[in-house]
């Protein structure tokens, strides 16, 4: 029975995510407390929350968007159970060696381990940096094997043109490639090329450990590799939740399937380079870095987007615009997740434009811009995702009273603090401050703001996790014989 | 100041964006039982695209050449400061300063002359975010071990500036800060 066993395995991932996700919510709730002086954390305290929270959210989601690309893969292709498992072991057990990091060894150096902090002093305890690259290299190799997998299984059945679907830049293409396989293949390309440079940052920052001063590493090569890995793979796993889209909102609006064209197959396949050099906005502050570089950075950046707003978000607006289709909680959420995600892009491109990431860079608009296509986007497909996963029945999924009226204090919880954040940017209050000088007078107020609405949004996300968590202990208690159809 | 046309230009295009997704939705929700919508939901839409990479051109093509790598690139600064930052402080010099023993000065600045910052890390990555009096950042580079930043920049209000660090490095990231006068 191998799809019971898939189905087994992903309600399993479905679980951990959700019960991760809730503790890092609720440290992201301390650090707003915090930075609204409503408690008092001592900055050790507040800067391993912080490490913690951004390391988890960032796996969650990008395995969140892994499983479920896994498990919608079967449709077309027999997939690696093996690899899955070996994943979520390896999953389990990095993200166990991150927190005893983070909170025995008061590991903080923030989610992205700029070079050299790991290696200075941080108030940490001498292991743990060495554990925290063991833990990365843990939770790469983990990650690596089941994309190589998963790629590898969609080259047994589509030669290599026909998985970037190539053919359909010609006028009669012979065979057809779902969209979800080019989008999976695209993405997957990305993402293991994040993985490797991963790898790469993690052998110099060990060469460096064991040589004991007589191997000093660059400075700014380092900058660029750990933003190459950090920002690829925060990318890529949105367009796995897209991928998702793309493959269930048809049937579930009970209107026909997507299919590939021209132009679809050509702007994924532009989007793939173009997500592969955008990370370079992150180093648009340091002057030393070859100005040919900032300026492909500024358009690689605007030019990523083109292929998930114009084709992505253009398709979603024609497939239901004047037509009734099912509105049911799974399509509600993949919806909202667009808009959020489309409104994140917005601001990520207004960050992304030299002249204005001046005066942006490193403020509160960064995390302005990520958490709305994150909290309010990517985290908001997954969520459609399981749902749907959970029940694998429209007629299971429609919206009660209750649930709308969660939809509605989801939206509210979400503006409320993701505008905190972004008026924070626009008064250039820095991210990553414990506490703010005094002088910085609206960013407590603001941060007490985001706080109050945060906890909204776990209210809801509680409510979701209850719904969700239930039919997935069902699915992993049932016996062999009845889940199976 | 520019922040306030940012945010509010921000504001705009995501209001706009969910005026459409929201009319969009309300035409689903009352459209007819039957009408048939498009076969498919890829097809087509390649003028959108088109329109989108013009836009994005003439975009880049504005903003672009106001990158700060280009600022005041053909004049001879008036003055050239040196700056280190070391885990939780910064030096600010007119003399270049000794990495063994980094030492700093009160800074005084000329009012509308370029003025250059060297800003190199004696440690870790910092930030180096110049707050005008009204605490807005006017203009900002990185600090790097290893490397030297040229930062030129010209100042046209006197009063109080503040430098705050914007790159995380360590606990005392938050109360890493100096100031300097323009007048
Ligand atoms: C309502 C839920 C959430 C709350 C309350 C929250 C809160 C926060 C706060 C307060 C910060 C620090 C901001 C600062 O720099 O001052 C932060 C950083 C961050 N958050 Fe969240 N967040 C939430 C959801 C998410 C989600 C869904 C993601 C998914 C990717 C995420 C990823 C991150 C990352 C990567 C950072 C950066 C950490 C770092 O600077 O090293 N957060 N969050
Ligand atoms: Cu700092």
């Amino acid at each position: 029975m191998e799809s019971l066993k898939l189905k087994k395995i992903t309600a399993l991932w479905v679980i951990t995510i959700l019960v991760l996700f809730l503790a890092a919510i609720v440290l992201g709730i301390l650090m707003r407390l915090n930075q609204a002086e409503v408690i008092n954390q001592e900055p050790l305290t507040f800067y391993t929350n912080m490490t913690t929270h951004g390391l988890t959210m960032i796996g969650i989601w990008f395995v969140a968007g892994m499983a479920a690309v896994n498990y919608l893969l079967q449709r077309y292709v027999k997939t690696s159970y093996t690899a899955n498992l070996f994943a979520f072991i390896l999953t389990v057990l990095g993200v166990v060696l991150l927190w005893l990091c983070t909170y025995l060894g008061k590991f903080n150096t923030g989610w992205t381990f700029l070079y050299p902090l790991p290696f200075k002093d941080l108030g940490a305890a001498p292991w743990a940096t060495p554990l925290f690259l063991v833990a990365l290299t843990i939770l790469g190799l983990g990650w690596l094997v089941w994309s190589v997998s998963m790629m590898a299984k969609i080259l047994q059945r589509y030669t290599l043109a026909q998985a970037f679907a190539w053919q359909h830049l010609s006028k009669q293409p012979k065979s057809e490639t779902p969209p979800f396989i080019l989008i999976t293949m695209i993405t997957l390309v990305g993402v293991i090329a994040a993985l490797i440079a991963a790898v790469i940052v993690i052998v110099l920052f060990f060469a460096e450990y064991f040589s004991k001063g007589s191997f000093v590493n660059d400075a700014l090569l380092m900058k660029n590799l750990i933003y190459f890995f950090g920002h690829t793979i925060a990318n890529e796993m949105l367009y796995l939740g897209v991928a998702v889209i793309y493959e269930i909102f048809g049937e579930l609006s009970g209107r026909p399937k997507w299919k590939t064209t021209w132009y679809v197959s050509l702007a994924w396949n532009s989007a793939l380079i173009f997500i592969l050099t955008a990370f370079f906005h992150h180093l648009y502050m340091d002057f030393v870095q070859p100005e040919g570089l900032q300026i492909i950075g500024q358009l690689a950046s605007y030019l990523a987007s083109l292929p998930s707003v114009a084709v992505t978000v253009f398709s979603i607006i024609v497939a239901i615009y004047g037509v009734r289709i099912q509105w049911s909680i799974t399509n509600c959420l993949f919806f909202l997740g667009v808009i959020g995600w489309v409104i994140g892009g917005l601001g990520a491109v207004i960050d992304a434009t030299i002249s204005n990431n001046i005066v942006l860079h490193n403020t509160l608009w960064v995390p302005a811009h990520f958490h709305t296509y994150n909290a309010m986007g990517n985290v908001l497909f997954s969520l459609g995702f399981f749902y749907w996963f959970t029940t694998q029945h429209v007629s299971k999924l429609v919206i009660s009273k209750l649930t709308k009226f969660a939809l509605i204090v989801l939206i509210i919880s979400g503006i409320g603090f993701l505008m905190a954040f972004y008026i924070g940017g626009a008064d250039s209050i820095p991210r990553r401050y414990s506490t703010y000088p005094e002088a910085l007078t609206t960013g407590p107020a603001l941060a007490r703001m985001g706080a109050y609405f945060a906890c909204l949004y776990l209210l809801v996300i509680l409510m979701f996790f209850y719904n969700i968590a239930k039919r997935c202990f069902a699915i992993l208690s049932a016996p062999s014989s009845s889940v199976g159809a | 100041m520019k922040q306030d046309s940012i945010l509010l230009f921000f504001c705009l295009l995501a209001i706009t964006a969910t005026i459409v997704f929201v009319w969009v939705f309300r035409s689903s929700i009352k459209a007819e039982e039957r009408t048939p919508g498009i076969k498919n939901a890829l097809q087509k839409r390649f003028w959108f695209l088109l329109i989108l990479v013009v836009v994005f051109g003439i975009f880049a093509s504005v903003t672009l050449p106001k990158s700060p790598y280009f600022a005041f690139a053909e004049e001879v600064p008036a003055k050239v400061i040196h700056v280190a930052a070391l885990q939780f402080s910064f030096f600010l010099s007119e003399k270049s300063i000794d990495p063994k023993s980094p030492s700093g000065d009160n800074i005084e600045l000329p009012l509308n002359k370029v003025v250059e910052f060297r800003v190199t890390s004696l440690d870790v990555n910092h930030g180096f975010a110049i707050y005008n009096p009204q605490m807005r950042i006017v203009t900002q580079t990185q600090a790097m071990p290893g490397y030297i930043n040229r930062l030129r920049y010209k100042f046209t209000k006197p009063g109080i500036y503040h430098v705050l660090c914007l790159e995380y490095c360590g606990v005392g990231h938050p109360v890493m800060q100096t100031t300097f006068i323009v007048k």
